[in-house]
């Protein structure tokens, strides 16, 4: 008896405690999104007298590598270098690292391109698998296309990085489309602010969007719930919580999709780790680490105003992988960065971000799926009030609602949908509904991602995308 | 009880922020709407007026339609720059071709429009913003009267508004006012690097004139960063300077006065460049080296070739790249290519190979 009273003890206590916690998550998301407005409000203003197109002949304006890694692409790759082709930059270079593809991705770029192969040195700043040819084309002297052997994401982003000429890089996904303007306006943050060593773009769900050569063109409300429900999430992840984070220098995370890197920064904390799904966030936590144990002064920056498009996962099979994969590459960087947490030495980032990082959005899946199971279990034996619980549940509710609505207002506010009055107010319902059901969906599939941590995370899955319209 | 009281409490305020981002939400939107569709009203009108100020028959029509523009521009900045934007891109015209014939149409559109007015009233009324926005394009109008103004504006606190009204006053060719506020960052090493680079660029008064009104008073830094910037004009005032601080023993007035020798390409500097070419700095070998592939004399060419074998990755590469701008005979090609010092022929491939269709 006094053992089930004990357990009931427990249960009550630990539904207080998921309670709290879920408050204090909200409560931290306001002032995220409180701060968010301060600066997108600035940095919209701010963009009047911007005048950055000045810059496309100025000699401040560094070059830049866009590396592409890609691995069985052959849906896509052509499609995505034609459009990389008539981006607004002066001057870049576009690298294909295929790495080992067993589809028809090499032969598509070499015959589409008219592609030779050629001797080169490759200055090897950061070790990865052996590169079997480099090819290039007279007629597009800004590509060059790099064939190696297998090593994963991170090896072919190396390869990309020892084989580029100019100082800055950035890897973009075969699978997305850059704005034509976005790369000046994210190399405008190394201009304006040379301790800049990484700025990340906004990365935008394309489903629906009609994209033609890095400009959006139209909308029309994708036709599955699980495409609009990702809408709204990308915004308010992208317009609150890295506009907050970049306010305090402490962004953990720059997309793997779009950022931009300053090159030596990146060699001199050893390239991006091999072995890992989270090569995105893991490198970016590295670099806050080098940079803050030797004392050097930097800067990680986000730009919202910077786009890059990207096809969302269509089906509940590939989202689950998705969002799997997040969350191992989560924990795989704080588990290899443990010693940043509350450290004083790394400054905010250890005081602040990773904590913050671990508890709630590692753990935070976890504490939000066990009081799925355990509050109506409590309200089942009458331990805990209805009246109650269903105001604790509106509450929380209430308060999803007003981060993702702020999400959207924000998105308003800088005027970068494409969408008609009807078709924002229409989206803002997905803000509602995705409260129930899509919200718990994500959760357990998080929740698996750290479960299943041990066994998948060396192992990369695949997207299943539909191809830009064009 | 009163945990519940507060959650409602907590409801009732959160259900009331909903609704209040509701409202923005949608009166946001409503308003991006109408502005979509004024934006589109507007084009389409100005399509009709633009055609019509580009293929008037007579000098007499021409200037019916450029008073019927002036209203439709109404004192309205947007619409002011978007029918210049599209008057400049409009292709078809004998306007397209004759770029002169364009601005004397424009000037003459101007005219009716009165541009100043709308940029000076705006940086009356303006947000600090609005403000630096108005300073340049007033510049750009060539607008001399709002000079002071303009110069009130670079004292204010705001970075932002100081930076577009001083890049106004360089549009204007203001020496004084232009070196007064790059003294004022000089100590800034994050900000004044980039700002001395994009100032001499967009400066119109006497480049030479600026940066002796500078040398008089900057420190150490912002000399040279001056001298990088100039390197480009190769101000010939300047090279007894730069000679004397390609043979000083300061590296970073070394690095920028060697920079800015190698760009004039001449033979007399050939042995000042060929001691820097053995400087220890690699900075300073790489940017010898770049100098006398200028020079292409066989004493020059010997430097650049013993710089292929060099111990640094980017002189190796530099002097790659040097000599296939160089007199180099086939034969001196082949032997670097096919001899032993495998960086130097490695250094010669990577360029050769980018620069000659080497297909089949």
């Amino acid at each position: 008896m006094g053992f089930l009273n004990g357990v009931r003890s427990f249960i009550v206590v630990f539904n207080y405690f998921c309670m709290a916690f879920t408050l204090l998550l909200s409560v931290i998301y306001i002032i995220q999104l409180f701060v968010s407005f301060v600066r997108v409000h600035r940095d919209f203003s701010k963009s009047f007298s911007d005048d950055f197109h000045s810059y496309v002949d100025s000699d401040n304006l560094l070059p830049i590598s866009l590396i592409i890694p890609a691995y069985n692409e052959q849906e896509n790759i052509v499609q995505n270098i034609r459009s990389l082709m008539k981006i607004n930059y002066p001057m870049y270079e576009i690298i294909v690292v295929n790495d080992g593809s067993t589809d028809k991705t090499g032969e598509l770029v070499i015959n589409a391109f008219h592609m030779h192969k050629i001797e080169t040195s490759i200055r090897c700043q950061i070790p990865t698998q052996k590169i079997e040819a480099v090819y290039y084309s007279k007629e597009y002297p800004n590509l060059l296309y790099v064939q190696k052997a297998n090593g994963g994401k991170s090896d072919a982003l190396n390869a990309g990085i020892n084989i580029s000429r100019y100082p800055l890089f950035t890897c973009l996904d075969a699978d997305s489309r850059v704005e034509k303007d976005a790369l000046l306006r994210l190399s405008m943050e190394f201009i304006k602010d040379s301790r800049t060593v990484v700025a990340g773009g906004i990365v935008r769900i394309a489903n629906g969007s009609k994209i033609v050569d890095g400009e959006l063109k139209g909308f029309t409300m994708p036709k599955k719930l699980i495409e609009r429900f990702q809408i709204v999430e990308y915004y308010r992840s992208f317009l609150m919580g890295r506009v907050f984070w970049s306010a305090s220098n402490s962004l953990l995370i720059v997309s793997g999709a779009f950022g931009l890197f300053r090159k030596q920064t990146v060699i001199d904390v050893g390239g991006y780790k091999r072995n890992t799904i989270g090569e995105d966030m893991e490198i970016v936590v590295r670099i806050h680490r080098y940079m803050r144990k030797n004392h050097k002064k930097y800067r990680v920056k986000f730009n919202e105003l910077s786009v890059c498009w990207t096809q969302g996962p269509m089906s509940v099979n590939d989202i689950r992988s998705q969002r799997r994969r997040w969350q191992i590459g989560l924990m795989d960087t704080l588990i290899t960065h443990r010693g940043m947490t509350l450290n004083p030495r790394y400054g905010f980032v250890g005081l602040l971000s990773v904590p913050y990082n671990w508890i709630f959005e590692l753990f935070g899946a976890l504490i939000e799926a066990i009081g799925y199971i355990l509050i109506p279990f409590t309200l089942i034996m009458g331990e805990l009030n209805l009246f109650f619980f269903v105001i604790y549940f509106l509450l929380s509710v209430a308060l999803g609602v007003i981060l993702s609505q702020g999400s959207l207002v924000l998105e308003q506010y800088t005027h970068r949908a494409a969408m008609t009055a009807k078709q924002s107010i229409a989206i803002s319902v997905y803000a509602i509904l995705e409260n129930f059901g899509y919200r718990q969906l994500i959760t357990l599939f998080r929740v698996e991602g750290i479960l299943k941590y041990r066994k998948l995370h060396k192992t990369w899955g695949k997207i299943k995308r539909k191809e830009f319209e064009q | 009880m009163k945990i519940e009281l507060i959650s409602v409490i907590g409801l009732l305020i959160c259900l009331l922020i909903i609704g209040i981002e509701y409202v923005m939400h949608y009166r946001l939107a409503e308003l991006q709407d109408e502005h979509t569709a004024r934006i589109e009203d507007i084009r389409r009108r100005m399509d009709v007026h633009v055609e019509g100020v580009l293929y008037a028959p007579t000098e007499n029509s021409r200037n019916t339609e450029i008073k019927a523009l002036a209203n439709e521009i109404n004192g309205d900045f947007e619409v002011y720059e978007m029918a210049i934007a599209t008057i400049r891109e409009h292709k078809g015209t004998a306007y397209h071709d004759d770029v002169e014939a364009q601005e004397l149409l424009i000037r003459r559109i101007d005219d009716e429009v009165d541009p100043v007015g709308i940029y000076a009233k705006m940086l009356d009324e303006g947000d600090i913003y609005h403000k630096g926005y108005a300073c340049r394009r007033l510049a750009e109008l060539g607008a001399m009267e709002y000079r002071d103004k303009i110069k009130e504006c670079v004292d204010t606190k705001s970075r932002d508004l100081a930076y577009n009204a001083a890049m106004a006053l360089c549009c204007m060719g203001d020496v004084y006012e232009v070196s007064e506020y790059l003294l004022s960052i000089q100590d800034d090493r994050l900000y004044s690097g980039r700002i001395v680079n994009e100032f001499f660029d967009k400066f119109t008064g006497s480049r030479q004139e600026l940066a002796e009104s500078l040398f008089e008073k900057c420190n150490k830094y912002m000399k040279c960063t001056i001298i990088k910037t100039l390197e480009r004009y190769r101000i010939e005032a300047f090279r007894p300077m730069y000679i004397e601080g390609a043979s000083g023993n300061d590296i970073q007035m070394k690095i920028a006065c060697v920079k800015a020798l190698s760009a004039f390409g001449y033979p007399e500097d050939e042995q000042i460049l060929q001691m820097a070419a053995k400087d220890k700095d690699w900075v300073i070998r790489s940017a010898a080296i770049r100098g006398l592939s200028r020079l292409k004399s066989p004493t020059a060419l010997a430097s650049v070739k013993h710089a292929l074998s060099d111990k640094e990755w980017w002189v190796r590469q530099t002097a790659a790249q040097a000599i296939t701008r160089m007199d180099i005979s086939p034969r001196d090609l082949e032997e670097i290519l096919g001899g032993y010092d495998r960086f130097a022929a490695d250094a010669v491939k990577t360029v050769l190979y980018r620069t000659v269709d080497t297909e089949g």
